[in-house]
């Protein structure tokens, strides 16, 4: 008897339902903010990831202008190596500024551009410095992410000597 | 019924706390990562100077104080060591020399021994402030007077 009184007063009085719906407000705030957090981040850490190509192409660079026998030219946004291949015969290789790509040639001939579609090159500026005895290149390199609406650059300093011209 | 939302409501915050902890995490991880690659070629480039310091004059070297930063900088076409303190963007940059002793009877480089006036111990660093820490990277190496 006292059980079927009980089972007819089942439901939510208007208290509950006010708590419940508030609940759901706050949640659905907290989870909506989660998500655009977590959206803003995803883009953050893909922009951190396509400036990490500075690494390449500077290492690229670095390496070439290490293993080069003399500067062939140079000029701010232009750098001709006379360098040798892996068997030994010389060969030309050269670096160009060219629009915001880095066109590389090897015996004048376009090979590829050492930056991406995701990254915008805004500077590549070579400098000599000559030694009593030998050469070196200094080199700057400023990239930004063409997916970085706030167009932050980030920028690589490298210095190296040219160990063939010793 | 109440004991049921309470326990829902907390695993869901929960999870909301962790996840947004780790998005925060990752984005100083690859902030970090960006600046220390950037701090690898700052510490290549320091190395480069004082072998260009070397190349030109090895008195440019050996008449440093040892112990003494120096900060690299580049001024008239070359890369000087200054005593002043110059900064690359959030980096900056150090340079100390040591005096190396060589074993009297091997010759190697030992911690005692008579000092080699012909070989210095470079240390090169590179720091930065990531967030309320200070990052160091550094090289150590070796430089040897081979044009005198």
């Amino acid at each position: 008897m006292i059980k079927s009184k009980l089972k007819t007063n089942t439901g939510y009085s208007l208290l509950e339902t006010v708590f419940y719906i508030s609940f759901f407000a706050i949640f659905s705030i907290l989870v909506i903010n989660t998500l655009i957090t977590m959206t803003k981040s995803f883009k953050e850490n893909t922009i951190s990831t396509e400036l990490m190509q500075g690494e390449n192409i500077m290492e690229r660079i670095s390496r070439e202008v290490r293993q080069a026998n003399s500067i062939y030219s140079i000029s701010v946004n232009d750098l001709k190596l006379n360098t040798k291949d892996t068997i030994g015969t010389a060969k030309t290789i050269e670096f160009v500024l060219s629009g915001s790509d880095i066109r590389l040639l090897e015996n004048n001939v376009f090979t590829a551009n050492l930056n991406t579609a995701n990254i915008s090159v805004q500077g590549l500026t070579f400098t000599q410095i000559t030694t009593t005895k030998g050469v070196a290149v200094k080199m700057v390199l400023t990239i930004k992410s063409t997916h970085d609406s706030l167009n932050r650059t980030q920028n690589f300093y490298d210095t190296v000597v040219l160990r063939g011209d010793y | 019924m109440m004991v049921e939302v309470v326990v829902a409501t907390s695993i869901i915050l929960i999870s909301v706390l962790a996840s947004m902890s780790v998005v925060q995490k990752s984005i100083v991880v690859s902030r970090q990562s960006l600046h220390t690659t950037q701090a690898a070629f700052l510490l290549e480039e320091g190395a480069e100077a004082v072998r260009i310091n070397r190349d030109n004059s090895w008195t440019d070297i050996s008449n440093l104080t040892n112990g003494t930063s120096y900060y690299p900088t580049f001024s008239s076409g070359s890369w000087v060591l200054f005593a002043s303190p110059t900064t690359i963007g959030i980096f900056t940059r150090t340079v100390t020399i040591q005096n190396v002793n060589r074993n009297v009877s091997t010759g190697d480089i030992a911690s005692s021994g008579t000092n080699d006036p012909g070989t210095k111990l470079v240390t090169v660093n590179v720091s930065w402030k990531e967030g309320a820490n200070t990052i160091t990277k550094t090289l150590s190496f070796y430089i040897a007077d081979i044009f005198s």
